[in-house]
């Protein structure tokens, strides 16, 4: 065959030749954009896919007391992730770790399916480990684990001044206390890695590019011992008075560091939080939970008198026949007064006497005095959730509010207000800013002391003086006996308010017991306020014994020399060593005050002294402020003067029960029932096991 | 039998280029299954080219009129071991291409029905000795070729089945078919695509999908297009360096030694690796079009454009995929990509190209 018959053929060719050659230009063309002009962004999109950024965790700060003991400490530990990717079977991974790490098999199954199903190359196990934990999970020898360097905080020693300092959520974050408020500071800046990345996720290699930088070290001005110990007697006095809440502030009044806070209910900060209602227990109750101070209150409406009128402790106010009227309301003391001076109106704590002195002094210079003393604002305090209290503005006072506000009611203040305002009479005059924090460092450099900040006057020296010698015989004659401590002086005030509950519109048989005081009346070291939420008795009774407990303990801990014989102090009461036994607040409560007649006159006496402290506030009345609550009271306080210690019946445990379960128990028991809702029961007042005051009735509110 | 002439009547430049290509090749093999389980690849693909060179020398020996007066042989040969390859083929990556041997070596047999379709079609194609193609001989030789293309479908192998049609189409163009035909075959294509739609299996829809539109499914389907064009961008002017191109080396891209070995040689090596590369698949071309050009008689003709046409066809698909100018079909760079296989079937049909050009004084 000759080539020449091809000429179709050679055509074609060509054709095929010349397509062939357009479409490698295409190609060609394509090329040149992805090597020449996409290189640029291609080549970035595959460093993005092959480096991986990893944050390194920064060791958080420690918290010391003020000795330099730890409170809160950083560990090392681990946290364990895996390659989704790279796991041979997901549902055995599932089966390893679940049991060894402690974790939910559902859940964890759950998180594993979702990671695969969107193609993760990276998941966390668990964060935090243990080191038992870590080492079991290591001994599998699993190609697929990861481990990351982390750490975990620890509070070696577990619940003490947990409200105060806090804890850290499950990403190591603050989410309450100093944790919270000192949360940048504490947990310094994180440190990155880049890691080489293979398709699969697979870490190749891994670069530290920047040194987690730790966060900083703080110093507070706690002081363990006496935490420690304030933690200790709340604890025992919230249990012994089956209180709910209660909170103890222990303060320097010179400088205003806080030695001690303790709060009620209280939490470990190192479990970790299981239920949303634990929540409750995180609370710092010393600053949270404002409550009406009652009596207490009447140290600073007398502050205030002896420096705006001619008043001076000598000065007699007529407390007439144990009733007053108002403003159309009546107002009742225990006992018919008469004409006492004004210092008697502090150590009896006269309501009558109180509001007659507030008149003298007038609203206006009142509430000056009262802002004065730092009620109505915040104090402060680098803690979170800091509570103001309510102090109404002058403005909106009612014509009858400077007679509960010159006793303390119709505004609210927590303790650690109460006891800074306390510390103006035990510091000359001045209320010093609370001082918590008192160092921090920042790791690598020397400690930086915070600065102390400045007080603020509130009244002159003199007043403090005088107030200080009005509180010493509160302790020494008044309410405050049982705070009498030993081997030092002390002034004090006592408060008993009822509690107010919404629920029922109606004041309680519960009562605010509180008790703030100094010690020693010299050149006073310490100030401490006790509140006891929900007690069933009154503050001189409840509150002062832990005052003088926490009190006595923290002098002889800050190593004060005693002012006064140990025996001396039970000699200026009026009792005799002997007499002195039976004072125990634990005695008192053993025998019921109907047995009176075989009690002696002084012990009579000492139970006397409560009663007078608490406003008489009638339980039948539906209305609002305490004084209106007031009106027609007081005959059932005093027909039966000490109901509340009665033995009563002891309340079982309702909860879950039925209505009908409920009623038929009641009515054995041979107890008045008040109750709401339907279904089972859910929540009771008194709690199971406690003794039903007489007079009350058991609450118990039904919920499906 | 062919006379062998001498040494220097061996077409040195085909076979230059040639090894050229397989040794880039095996040097981006060796880079792509550096530490990797296929670590050794790059070693047996040079004894694969060395066999497949083996192979070039005996194909060069026997007489190419030899081999197309036995082609409905090999034909029915070919039919016979595709049919055997459904039956006990050993099943990889989902499908069935492959005939178990010895030693663990397989025999992709489709690689080597390439070179039987040649044959038959340029053995039909010349046999005609008209000017112009009758409908019949279109219907004829469409049968022969649907037949295999139908049994690599099967497996299923798109890729290659879609390179015996192109075979089939390149010779059924240079034998002159009217180009009413041709309108015909695109209406035929238009109306039948429906049903050719139905055929195709899900995940070669898919590919198809991700042609159209690669971020669709970004982890998925269009995952190895992205990747793949990421590794060429990614290359530069310059490349990274041999071992060095991190789409390659990290596993990004997916079979960088066989399919795709084309995106990691662009990677590691840059333009200037891909316009050597391509420069000599283009020189390759020219001179199996130039062998063409010479040869003796029309079959000879054929054979050589036959085989420059499916290499074109391979070249072309296959870096049209890279690039992302061609779905991703599974055809692997003739002479780059690891295969023994396809090495030996593209030295054979290389053979053959020398075997017209040594048998071009003959007459």
């Amino acid at each position: 065959m000759e080539p020449t018959e091809g000429i179709h053929s050679t055509r074609r060719l060509r054709y095929v030749a010349r397509a062939g050659v357009i479409w490698a230009l295409v190609i060609f063309g394509k090329l040149i954009y992805f090597h020449v002009y996409l290189h640029p962004d291609l080549r970035k999109a595959a460093q993005d896919q092959y480096s991986g950024a990893t944050e390194i965790p920064a060791p958080r700060g420690r918290i010391y007391d003020r000795e330099g003991r730890n409170l809160a400490i950083s560990v090392p530990a681990e946290s364990i992730a895996i390659n989704p990717k790279l796991t041979p079977d997901i549902d055995i991974a599932g089966e390893i770790f679940a049991p060894l790490l402690d974790l939910d098999p559902e859940q964890l199954q759950e998180r594993l399916a979702w990671a695969t199903e969107n193609r993760r190359g990276f998941l966390w196990i668990k964060r935090r480990v243990t080191p038992e934990e870590s080492a079991k999970i290591r001994g599998l020898k699993l190609g697929w684990v990861e481990y990351y360097r982390d750490s975990i905080r620890r509070y070696p020693k577990g619940a003490l001044a947990a409200n105060l300092i806090g804890s850290v959520n499950h990403a190591g974050a603050g989410n309450s206390g100093l944790e919270l408020s000192l949360d940048k500071e504490l947990s310094g800046k994180p440190g990155r890695a880049t890691r080489l990345l293979d398709a699969q996720g697979r870490t190749l290699e891994s670069t530290v590019v920047k040194e987690p930088r730790p966060g900083q070290d703080f110093g507070i001005s706690i002081d363990e011992r006496i935490q420690f110990m304030a933690d200790r007697e709340l604890a025992t006095g919230v249990r012994e008075n089956s209180c709910r809440l209660g909170s103890i502030v222990v303060l320097n009044p010179r400088t205003g560091e806080i030695l001690a806070m303790s709060s009620w209910p209280t939490f470990d900060p190192n479990a970790k939080l299981e239920r949303e209602d634990d929540q409750g227990a995180r609370l710092n109750q010393a600053i949270s939970a404002p409550f009406e101070p009652g009596s207490v209150f009447k140290v600073f409406t007398l502050s205030a008198a002896l420096e705006t009128t001619r008043l001076s402790p000598e000065s007699l106010i007529d407390c007439g026949p144990g009733v007053m009227t108002l403003f159309g309301r009546r107002i009742r003391d225990i006992h018919a007064y008469n004409t006492i001076p004004m210092e008697k109106v502090l150590v009896k704590s006269s309501n009558i006497g109180a509001i007659k002195v507030g008149l003298q002094v007038g609203e206006e210079r009142l509430y000056e005095y009262i802002t004065r003393f730092g009620f109505g604002t915040r104090t402060g305090i680098p803690l979170p959730a800091e509570s103001p209290g309510k102090l109404r503005a002058l403005k909106g006072w009612q014509k009858t509010s400077i007679g509960s506000i010159a006793m303390g009611h119709e505004l609210s203040a927590t303790s650690l207000q109460l006891a800074l305002a306390v510390s103006a009479i035990a510091n000359d005059g001045v209320v010093p800013k609370p001082r918590l924090i008192l160092w921090r460092q920042e790791p690598g450099s020397p400690r930086k002391e915070e600065p102390v900040a400045e007080g603020r006057r509130a009244i002159g020296p003199e007043t403090a003086v005088k107030m200080r010698q009005m509180m010493e015989r509160v302790v020494l004659e008044g309410t405050g006996r049982a705070a009498r401590l030993i081997g030092y002086t002390a002034g004090g005030k006592t408060g008993s308010a009822q509690i107010f509950d919404p629920a029922i519109r109606r004041y309680t048989h519960r009562y605010n017991a509180s008790f703030v005081g100094f010690a020693p009346i010299q050149n006073p070291s310490v100030v401490v306020a006790v509140t006891l939420n929900g007690a069933s008795r009154y503050g001189g009774l409840v509150a002062a014994p832990v005052f003088q407990r926490v009190s006595t303990e923290a002098l002889r801990i800050l190593g004060v020399i005693p002012d006064v014989p140990p025996e001396g102090s039970n000699r200026e009461a009026g009792l005799t060593e002997e007499e002195a036994a039976d004072l125990p607040v634990a005695d008192l409560t053993a025998a019921p005050a109907f047995e009176e007649p075989k009690m002696p006159a002084d012990v009579r006496t000492a139970l006397n002294i409560p009663e007078h402290d608490v406003l008489p506030v009638a339980l039948g009345s539906s209305e609002e402020t305490p004084i209106e609550a007031a009106v027609g009271s007081g005959a059932r306080a005093d027909a039966q003067p000490a109901t509340n210690f009665v033995v009563g019946p002891e309340i079982p445990n309702f909860k879950g029960k039925s209505l009908r379960a409920v009623l038929r128990e009641c009515s054995r028991l041979k107890v008045d029932l008040d109750y709401s809702g339907a279904g089972l029961a859910r929540w009771q007042y008194p709690p199971a096991g406690s003794v039903l005051p007489a007079g009350e009735r058991v609450r118990v509110i039904f919920a499906r | 039998m062919a006379r062998y002439r001498s040494v220097r009547d061996l077409d040195w430049p085909l076979l230059l280029l040639s090894v050229a290509i397989c040794l880039l090749g095996i040097l981006q093999i060796f880079s792509a299954t550096y530490e990797t389980d296929f670590a050794d690849a790059w070693w047996k693909q040079i004894v694969w080219v060395v066999l497949g060179l083996l192979v070039l020398w005996v194909m060069s020996l026997v007489d190419y009129h030899y081999l197309l007066d036995r082609a409905p042989l090999f034909y029915l040969l070919s039919i016979v071991t595709l049919v055997v390859v459904l039956v006990i083929g050993t099943k990889v990556f989902g499908s069935r291409r492959w005939i178990p041997l010895f030693g663990g070596l397989r025999l992709q047999v489709s690689e080597f029905v390439k070179l039987v379709i040649i044959l038959v079609a340029a053995r039909y194609l010349t046999e005609l000795r008209t000017e112009r193609l009758e409908a019949r001989d279109l219907l004829k030789l469409g049968a022969l070729v649907l037949v295999p293309v139908a049994l690599v479908m099967k497996q299923p192998d798109l890729g290659t089945s879609l390179t015996y049609l192109a075979i089939l189409g390149i010779a059924l163009f240079l034998a002159g078919l009217s180009w009413r035909y041709w309108l015909g075959f695109c209406v035929l294509a238009v109306v039948l695509f429906p049903l050719g739609w139905s055929i195709l299996k899900d995940y070669q829809k898919e590919r198809l999908f991700t042609f159209v539109n690669p971020s669709r499914d970004p982890r998925g389907a269009g995952y190895q297009v992205i990747q793949s064009k990421i590794a060429v961008g990614a290359g530069g002017l310059r490349g990274q360096g041999v071992t060095r191109g991190s789409q390659t080396q990290l596993r990004f891209l997916p079979v960088p030694h066989t399919d795709f070995i084309f995106s990691a040689f662009g990677e590691e090596h840059g333009f200037i690796g891909v316009v050597l590369a391509l420069g000599l698949y283009f020189l390759l071309l020219m001179q199996i079009v130039q062998n063409a050009q010479t040869a003796p008689d029309r079959a000879g003709m054929y054979v050589c454009m036959g085989v420059a046409a499916l290499l074109l066809f391979q070249v072309l698909v296959n870096v049209g995929m890279v690039v992302g100018r061609m779905p991703i079909t599974g055809i692997p760079l003739p002479l780059m990509s690891y295969g023994g296989s396809n090495a030996l079937s593209v030295f054979a049909m290389l053979g053959l190209v020398n075997n017209v050009r040594l048998q071009r004084f003959v007459n």
